[in-house]
């Protein structure tokens, strides 16, 4: 559905020299799978994704949707998008920025007009289709940007931040939104620095740093790589953290607790013997259930490589 | 045609918003008011007929010397009115998404032109007909040339608008499209008279450069010379000042795409 291979974009950056917003990215999303592109500010995605669009020329490499080359207006022919801090003239209504934008995207009059109502419905803003887009919320401006994006029956579905600047309920509501679209059979493209958002509705993400692509995968795999055990006790000496970290070097601790990152059980176990060994009382022995955030973190930070 | 009626019916919205519009309804209806308030030349003969205070002649160069001006006028103000849409159709958070639409970069920014330059058109022909009809009732005089010299004006808004719509894209802003219109005026302006400028260059090669930077640049000033004999029915006197003109406004408007196409947004 997606094909990127070897993409780069570097920018003049003044002072600064050469920026590479994206060094040599390549990798697929697959037709029918929510795809999160998951990054620090600054990271490159937004770039990733005007790359993809047709807003930047690639320095090098190739890329493809549905099998159009980028660089063709016919790759953005069945595409919906959704911008970042995208600025919609606020000299429109919502259903006059539908019929431009419908308009653009090859649709006739007749067309927009038929699935103007139910899009407005989909996305709650069914009242306020002619009311001017000055006097429209954050929020508001999302939800019609979403009713954009499906306008012209899209196959993939770019968005950019897309619950940015909404409140919990409207997130709620465009999750289960994208969820829908999903069960439609197509393909979302989703940039979001929300990871929890992301770990919900994804089916597979990529992680960039500094313009790199650190990690691509089922969210799942990208959780569950190694588990992490936490061991509490009594209590912890120096002399004992320092026997702790000689042996398990991967090791942290807050407190009495100590937290593992275990490459297996036996590992947890070696730990234990080390602790009765040495006359402490262990309180509790649990598995830490680890976040897209803990596995987000640790990847930027440079806890584990390439995949 | 739905993509461009997308874009047409996006730039009249556009423009509809924009104080300016209603600055051309002042205009137009001031100077309607003034001309019906005019006294009629016409004299009633009582019996005998009617006397005419101007010759037919007179009655046309009068019609023909005042559009002279309007059209300057206006155009000028649709300078002012034009300046900002390209540049506010490229803002950030506005052109990604139009770009990600399924258009040609060649063909977006063509589209864009011509509904910008179809619409102001517009507006001058809705301006200038009311106009025309008032004076040519109290001049008593209707001629059809004013129509030949309406198509005219509108040509020498889009020589003008070519500038303005290139220098908004270079510049990303609709006060350096303004600016750039001003300096390639003033340019043109002084190589039409270049003879006075001659006078203070003693070296006969600044002479040729100064030649030949005229014959490339648009010649704004000697296409005007042109509008008096077409609304008479004379036709046209320079047609050197138009070829140039167009010529480079195609290459222009060319270089504007060349720039577009390659541009990151």
């Amino acid at each position: 559905m997606i094909k990127i291979s070897g993409l780069s974009k570097f920018f003049k950056g003044g002072a600064r020299g050469v920026v590479r917003a994206l060094d040599d990215v390549s990798f697929d999303v697959h037709a029918g799978e929510i795809f999160g592109l998951l990054g620090p500010n600054g990271a490159g995605k937004t770039t990733m994704v005007k790359l993809l669009l047709g807003s930047l020329n690639p320095t090098s490499g190739t890329a493809s949707i549905n099998g159009s080359d980028i660089a063709t207006a016919g790759a953005r022919g069945k595409v919906g998008f959704l911008p970042e801090n995208h600025r919609f003239p606020p000299y429109l209504t919502g259903r006059q920025l539908l019929l431009c934008y419908g308009g653009m995207a090859g649709l006739s009059q007749t067309e927009i007009k038929s699935k103007i109502e139910t899009l407005l419905k989909l996305v709650g803003m069914h009242e306020w289709q002619n009311t001017k887009l000055k006097k429209y919320s954050k929020g508001m401006m999302q939800r019609l940007g979403l009713a954009q994006a499906l306008l012209n029956d899209p196959a993939i579905i770019f968005l950019d931040e897309p619950t940015d600047g909404v409140d919990p309920i409207g997130r709620r509501e465009i999750r289960d939104i994208l969820l829908n679209v999903k069960k439609q059979g197509r393909t979302i493209f989703l940039n979001s620095h929300l990871l929890a958002e992301v770990e919900t509705v994804c089916d597979r993400v990529g992680v960039l740093n500094f313009g790199k692509l650190i990690k691509t995968g089922p969210v799942e795999g990208l959780i569950s790589s190694k588990p992490i055990y936490s061991v509490e006790t009594n209590e912890l000496t120096e002399d004992i953290k320092a026997k702790i970290i000689e042996s398990f070097p991967q090791s942290n601790f807050e407190n009495n607790t100590i937290s593992l990152s275990a490459e297996n059980s036996q590992q947890i176990n070696n730990l234990i013997d080390l602790l009765r060994r040495n006359n402490i009382n262990i309180v509790a022995v649990a598995p830490i259930k680890v976040s897209l955030e803990d596995s987000f973190m640790r990847l930027i930070k440079g806890e584990e490589t390439h995949e | 045609m739905n993509k461009f009626f997308a874009i047409l019916y996006d730039t009249f919205l556009e423009i509809r918003s924009g104080k300016i519009i209603w600055l051309y309804a002042a205009v137009m209806v001031v100077l309607v008011l003034v001309f019906s308030l005019f006294p009629s030349i016409k004299i009633d003969g009582t019996g005998l007929d009617d006397i005419n205070l101007l010759s037919p002649e007179m009655a046309s160069d009068m019609i023909a010397f005042f559009f002279n001006g309007f059209f300057g006028f206006v155009i000028f103000l649709m300078v002012f009115g034009s300046a900002w849409l390209l540049p506010s159709y490229l803002n950030k958070g506005r052109i990604e998404l139009v770009l990600s639409k399924p258009i040609d970069r060649f063909k977006l920014l063509s589209m864009k032109f011509l509904a910008v330059y179809l619409i102001k058109s517009l507006i001058l022909i809705a301006m200038s007909v009311p106009i025309w009809i008032v004076l040519s009732i109290r001049l008593d005089n209707f001629s059809g040339y004013f129509f030949i010299g309406l198509l005219y004006g509108c040509l020498q808004f889009l020589a003008v608008y070519v500038i303005v719509f290139a220098f908004g894209l270079f510049g990303r802003s609709g006060a350096l499209a303004v600016m750039g219109y001003f300096i390639v005026g003033i340019v043109t302006g002084l190589l039409s008279n270049r003879e006075v400028v001659y006078n203070f260059l003693g070296d006969s090669v600044w002479k040729t450069i100064i030649d030949i930077v005229y014959y490339i640049l648009p010649k704004l000033n000697e296409m005007d010379a042109n509008f008096k004999p077409l609304m008479t029915g004379e036709g046209f006197i320079d047609t050197f000042s138009i070829y140039t003109t167009f010529g480079f406004s195609a290459v222009l408007f060319l270089l504007t795409l060349l720039i577009f196409k390659k541009r990151d947004y």
